[in-house]
Parts: C-alpha cells; sequence; structure tokens
C-alpha cells in the first residue's frame, strides 16, 4: 500500500536530516501505529506521506488516491470557529464531488453522531469533535485511513469508542489504518504492526515482535534478563 | 436627499461595499489575518498617489497596486509561517514609503484627503462602472470558491489532503481582497477600510450561530453600517469614513449590551 524508500527531510531542506535514509513498506489492510518520544518526527513522517511536505531525498509510492486524513485536534481546531456539524460535512461533500446527499447522516450515524448533526463544533466535547473528524474522513470511502494522535484531549470512554471503530473498519472493511500515538497501551492493543521512531530513523515492527522486545526490555530493567529466569 | 445624483451614486456604492468588505472580512477574520485589510488599504493609498501623480484612474492604480502587495503578502507567508504578522509590517513600510514619497512631491493633481476619509460627493459614474466591474467579478469568484476558502479557512492542511490547491486559491482570494479594498476607498476611505473588513464580522461573531448565519448576518451589518453611516455624513456634512467606522463600533456595542441584558 504505502512503499518508502531512502526518504530524507529536514524542514531546512539541508543537513542534519530530522528523518534519515527511512526504508519502509507498509502492507495493505494493515493497521499501523507510528510511535516515539516528543519531537521524534511522528507527525512529520504522516505529512511527507500525506504530501504536505515535500521529502528533501527519496521517495514515497501510496497505491491509493482515496485517503482519509484526521488532523491532530489541537493542530487544526479554533473552538471559536463558528461553523457547525452539517457545514463542516457538506463542505468535504462538495469538495470531494460526492453526489449521494446521504453520505453526510450516514457518516454521522456510523460512529453515533447522528444527533449533533446541526450543532457547533467548538460547542462537542474532545471525543464527540474527534469522532466529527472521523466521520469526515470516511465520507470519501477512504481506503487508507491516516489519523494524527486520535486520543489527544478525549476523555477515557470515547478513547475507547474510537479505538474499536477504527479497528472494526481496519477489521471489516480492510481499510489500511496508519495512526500517530502517543498512547502506547492504544497502540498494543489495536495495531498489527508498530514504526517506532527514533534518532531520525523507523523501524517496522511486527505487533507481537515489538511486545517481545517491551518485556525483554522490561525485564532487563529489572536486572530479570529471559534467559536467566527460570520457569515456574 | 434621495434626489441628489451624488446620493444616489454613493448609495450604489454602498451596496457594493456592504456586500464585498464583510464577505472577504468573514474569511480574513477566521484566519487571524484581519490586518491584512489594514496594511493593504495602506497600498491602496500608494496605489491612489500613483494614479494622481500620473493622472491615471485612482481606483485602476490602487486595484494594482494592492493586488501586487495581496499577492506578496501571500508569496512571504512561505518564508515567515510562524511570524505572518511580519510580512503586513513589510509590506505597510514599502506602501506607506512610496505613498508619502509620490503625495510630498506635491505633484498629485486632486485632493488626497477625500481618498484619506472617504468622500459621498466624489463618487462619478466612471468610479460607478469600474466598482460595479470588480463588484461582480469578485462576488462570482467568492460563489465558485466559497466551498474551497471555507475549508482552507477552517482546516488548510485537511483542505490539502482532500485535494484542494491551496496556493492556488490564497493567491486568487488575496486578489479580491485587493479588490475589494481598492474599489472600497471612494466612499469609506483609506484610514477605516479595515474598520469595514472586520467590524461587521466582530458582530456577526457574537450571534454564535454556523459559518453561512455568520457569513450573511455580517453583510447585513455591514450594510446597517454603511448606509447609517452615510446617511449620518450626510446630515452633519462630515467624511463617511469615520461615520461609518462609529457606526459599525455603536452596533457591535448594541449587540452586545443586548446580549448582556437578555442572558443577565
Amino acid at each position: 500500500m504505502i512503499e518508502i524508500k531512502n526518504l530524507s527531510f529536514s524542514y531546512t531542506g539541508d543537513m542534519p536530516y530530522i528523518i534519515n535514509d527511512i526504508n519502509l513498506n507498509i502492507s495493505k489492510g494493515t493497521y499501523t501505529s507510528i510511535i516515539g518520544k516528543n519531537g521524534s518526527c511522528k507527525s512529520t513522517l504522516v505529512k511527507l506521506i500525506l504530501k504536505l511536505l515535500k521529502p528533501c531525498k527519496g521517495s514515497i509510492n501510496i497505491g491509493t488516491n482515496k485517503i482519509g486524513y484526521v488532523p491532530q485536534r489541537m493542530d487544526t481546531f479554533n473552538s471559536q470557529f463558528p461553523i457547525t456539524v452539517n457545514e463542516i460535512l457538506k463542505c468535504h461533500m462538495h469538495i470531494l464531488k460526492i453526489k449521494n446527499k446521504d453520505i453526510i447522516d450516514k457518516s454521522l450515524d456510523s460512529i453515533g453522531m447522528l444527533d449533533f448533526k446541526n450543532h457547533l463544533i467548538g460547542n462537542l466535547s474532545g471525543g464527540q469533535q474527534q469522532k466529527i473528524f472521523i466521520a469526515r474522513a470516511l465520507m470519501g470511502e477512504p481506503e487508507l485511513l491516516i489519523l494524527d494522535e486520535p486520543s489527544t484531549g478525549v476523555d477515557i470512554k470515547s478513547q475507547n469508542e474510537i479505538y474499536s471503530f477504527i479497528k472494526e473498519l481496519n477489521i471489516n472493511k480492510q481499510i489500511t489504518v496508519i495512526s500517530v500515538e502517543h498512547n502506547m497501551e492504544a497502540a498494543l492493543k489495536n495495531s498489527s504492526h508498530i514504526i517506532k521512531m527514533q534518532d531520525a530513523k523507523a523501524l517496522l515492527y511486527d505487533v507481537s515482535d515489538y511486545r517481545k522486545i517491551i518485556n525483554t526490555n522490561a525485564l532487563s530493567e529489572k536486572g530479570l534478563h529471559p534467559k536467566n529466569c527460570k520457569q515456574s | 436627499m434621495f434626489e441628489y445624483t451624488f446620493i444616489q451614486n454613493a448609495l450604489i456604492a454602498a451596496i457594493f461595499i456592504s456586500i464585498l468588505c464583510p464577505s472577504v472580512g468573514t474569511f480574513l477574520v477566521l484566519k487571524r489575518y484581519s490586518m491584512m485589510g489594514d496594511t493593504l488599504s495602506h497600498a491602496s493609498f500608494a496605489g491612489v498617489a500613483l494614479g494622481l501623480v500620473i493622472n491615471r484612474n485612482p481606483i485602476i492604480c490602487a486595484f494594482i497596486f494592492t493586488s501586487v502587495c495581496a499577492l506578496l503578502i501571500e508569496y512571504l507567508r512561505n518564508y515567515y509561517k510562524k511570524f505572518s504578522e511580519i510580512i503586513l509590517v513589510i509590506v505597510m513600510t514599502l506602501s506607506v514609503g512610496i505613498a508619502i514619497t509620490l503625495i510630498s512631491t506635491g505633484k498629485t493633481k486632486a485632493n488626497v484627503n477625500s481618498y484619506l476619509f472617504g468622500s459621498i460627493l466624489t463618487v462619478s459614474k466612471v468610479d460607478l462602472y469600474t466598482m460595479l466591474a470588480l463588484s461582480i467579478i469578485s462576488v462570482i469568484l467568492i460563489c465558485i470558491l466559497f466551498n474551497k476558502l471555507l475549508y482552507i479557512t477552517f482546516d488548510e492542511s485537511g483542505a490539502e489532503v482532500a485535494g484542494i490547491n491551496v496556493n492556488s486559491v490564497n493567491y486568487i482570494f488575496a486578489l479580491l481582497v485587493g479588490a475589494t479594498i481598492s474599489l472600497s476607498i471612494r466612499i469609506m476611505g483609506i484610514l477605516v477600510i479595515s474598520s469595514m473588513i472586520a467590524m461587521p464580522v466582530a458582530t456577526a461573531l457574537q450571534l454564535n450561530k454556523g459559518f453561512k448565519f455568520t457569513f450573511f448576518s455580517s453583510i447585513v451589518f455591514g450594510f446597517i453600517d454603511i448606509i447609517v453611516g452615510l446617511l449620518i455624513s450626510f446630515y452633519i456634512d462630515c467624511a463617511p469614513g469615520g461615520t461609518i467606522a462609529i457606526t459599525s463600533v455603536l452596533v457591535l456595542l448594541s449587540l452586545l449590551i443586548f446580549k448582556k441584558i437578555k442572558y443577565a
């Protein structure tokens, strides 16, 4: 689905690169979480995939044009902006030239937000706002869904609802999901793959392999290397 | 008073302005770029000064110069992404520098004051036709680009991902702002145009409704501001720019007081 070859990037265009010679292959139908410390360029990688930024070197090939994007809420959002949920979705519908007017109700209904259609976006809670942005992203029936920190500023109950909804889309509709995550628990629970960003590099793991690495590291920190542990 | 041709011309011009200024103003204010109106009004001053020195239509000269400055602002935005206010200072400095230099040479062939403070006496048929042409083009462009402008204003990166050519739309919008300001200077005056761009929107925002409601109510508030301001200026015989600006503040204050009383 996404093939990243020798990707390097810096905001100045010169070295040192903050993303340096990355090679990744993200398969169709996977759920990949991008994790890493603050400033490890997780969101930058996503913006490069979305072509919001231009790579200094290398290339990114995406096997579809049908991309849904849920931006980081705090990045996008001005809570004083006078716009209703219906207006946000209607505007998106016009831009994507979608003829079927029922799509707004259908998208909102799928995520349980139909009752909020005529509400101002600024009057909704963090979780409700995030659901609206997900509904917007789904209107174009995307094959690839990219989310930037979907749980930021969202209460636990809404977080669980959002993650299970995304997981359902991934499994039932075979939508490839890429999610920038600061929520490690959610990343391990929902993803099939993990991309770990560290020191300008990115490593792709199968989630079960990554769990093993975490467990090994945790035991090492306690001085209990797995090889030295006896099974009871 | 309506039997006077100059009043008829002024009222027709006022209708154009009351539609255009709040229309572009809504997007500018919500982009947190309302000071762009102020900067471009100074740019239009340089254009007017140039027109008066070379003896050409000052509104057309203002339109050309303001448009160039608007495009320059948009171009420089890529260089000062995190300090966009400084771009406005750069363009304002250039414009005021040119305007003062030209006017202080004493070669301007008409009274600059009417452009600074606005005038209902000086709107000629030629001005009216120029304003009509610019207004029609601007309104058509706003209608065509409405959804794209709204998307970009609300969520610029989302708009880009959705396939909107954000740069092109931003450049066209910059030209629209330039056109709006240059055709408003006759009535409003250079010094207070920006109030007509921001004040009706500031009032409409207090209604706490959706975008379309805010957009159209800002046009209604703009119409009230400008018509009441023009009538007052006629009766007390002063420049309309000042009375329109004062009216716009009074309308906003009235709404704030009304809200305070209603929700007390």
